[in-house]
């Protein structure tokens, strides 16, 4: 039953990465698409982190006790100065780990 | 690329810590992420195992999750699909959240100096297996660790996602219309969040992908 949960998740995973890679596919993007989609990366990768960070057994967790939320704060800054991944990556998840 | 390799770690051993921590063999374990590779559908599957949680629901969750890589192949479509079968099926395979983020990234720097040279092939491919090599690896350090210290899922191992985001996303805001797209997504995931609406992530990206183009249209903002 593992094997069979594996390998059909495996098979979603990779088609809904692959489809619109697929030159068979008739598919046109004109420019209007094209600009929507360069908007993709920001938003997705946001809307994923957002629940982790802000949201606990589905109410809004604004505290200072909240250590995703201070650590991210800590990102965020880290980020926006040094404008250094591997330094923000690094040192936030150091103080998230050792300090907070 | 190194940051993103780094980050990659904690995430792949809450993987292979949590597999193993559900009742899941080593080997199963192992090729959960060898064969799916996509964190967020892995840890999310595993939470409906535990739970008892029947096939069909599993496979449609993992396809509200895994839906956002439509719109990746759907960016790169015009840069991927010209290429050979092989170079097609080796890029979608390793088609994550990172090397979609890097890949945007690396292409946004050459636009600025060569407007002709958009997307580097090579530099997707090194990218894409460093991270599944790194992937696997920390599963297996996961697997392994996850026999031995109970609770690893409480360790706050996903932080790791966040704060490597952020550290993508925070450069990405060259624009005012990206900063829009950014807080409307993030509101809207919140709140999606809070309502328990399975397909959140994929609404509130696609609303905040709007606000932002609509922004630079009505604006006349240059991309």
């Amino acid at each position: 039953m593992i094997w069979l949960t594996l390998g059909l998740m495996a098979i979603i995973v990779f088609i809904s990465r692959y489809l619109f890679l697929a030159p068979k596919l008739p598919l046109k993007l004109n420019k209007n698409t094209q600009h929507f989609l360069s908007y993709a990366a920001p938003a997705v990768l946001t809307a994923i982190i957002a629940p982790l960070i802000f949201v606990k057994d589905h109410t809004l967790y604004l505290s200072i006790y909240n250590n995703y939320l201070i650590g991210a704060i800590i990102a965020c800054l880290l980020a926006y100065f040094t404008r250094n991944t591997l330094l923000t990556v690094l040192v936030s998840m150091g103080i998230f780990f050792f300090v907070l | 690329m190194l940051p993103l390799c780094i980050a990659v770690i904690p995430w792949g051993i809450l993987a292979g810590s949590y597999a193993i921590e559900i009742g899941l063999t080593s080997l199963e374990s192992q090729a959960m992420s060898a064969i799916v590779f996509a964190g967020a559908a892995q840890l999310v599957a595993l939470g409906m195992i535990k739970a008892g949680i029947g096939l069909t629901s599993i496979l449609l969750t993992t396809l509200l999750i895994t839906s956002r890589h439509l719109l990746y192949s759907m960016a790169f479509r015009q840069y991927i699909s010209p290429l050979s079968l092989r170079w097609r099926l080796a890029l979608g395979f390793l088609l994550t959240d990172e090397l979609f983020a890097i890949a945007t990234t690396h292409k946004a720097k050459n636009a600025d100096l060569d407007p002709q040279h958009k997307f580097d092939k090579w530099y997707a491919l090194g990218g894409g297996l460093s991270f599944y090599v790194f992937w696997n690896i920390a599963t297996l350090i996961g697997i392994i660790a996850g026999q031995t210290i109970p609770n690893m899922d409480e360790l706050g191992l996903d932080f790791a996602i966040a704060s490597t985001f952020i550290a993508l996303i925070i450069p990405m805001i060259k624009a005012p219309s990206i900063l829009i797209c950014v807080v409307v997504s993030l509101v809207g995931a919140i709140i999606c969040g809070l309502l328990n609406i399975e397909a959140g992530l994929l609404i509130a990206a696609l609303i905040g992908m709007a606000c932002g183009a609509l922004y630079a249209k009505i604006t006349g903002e240059t991309p």
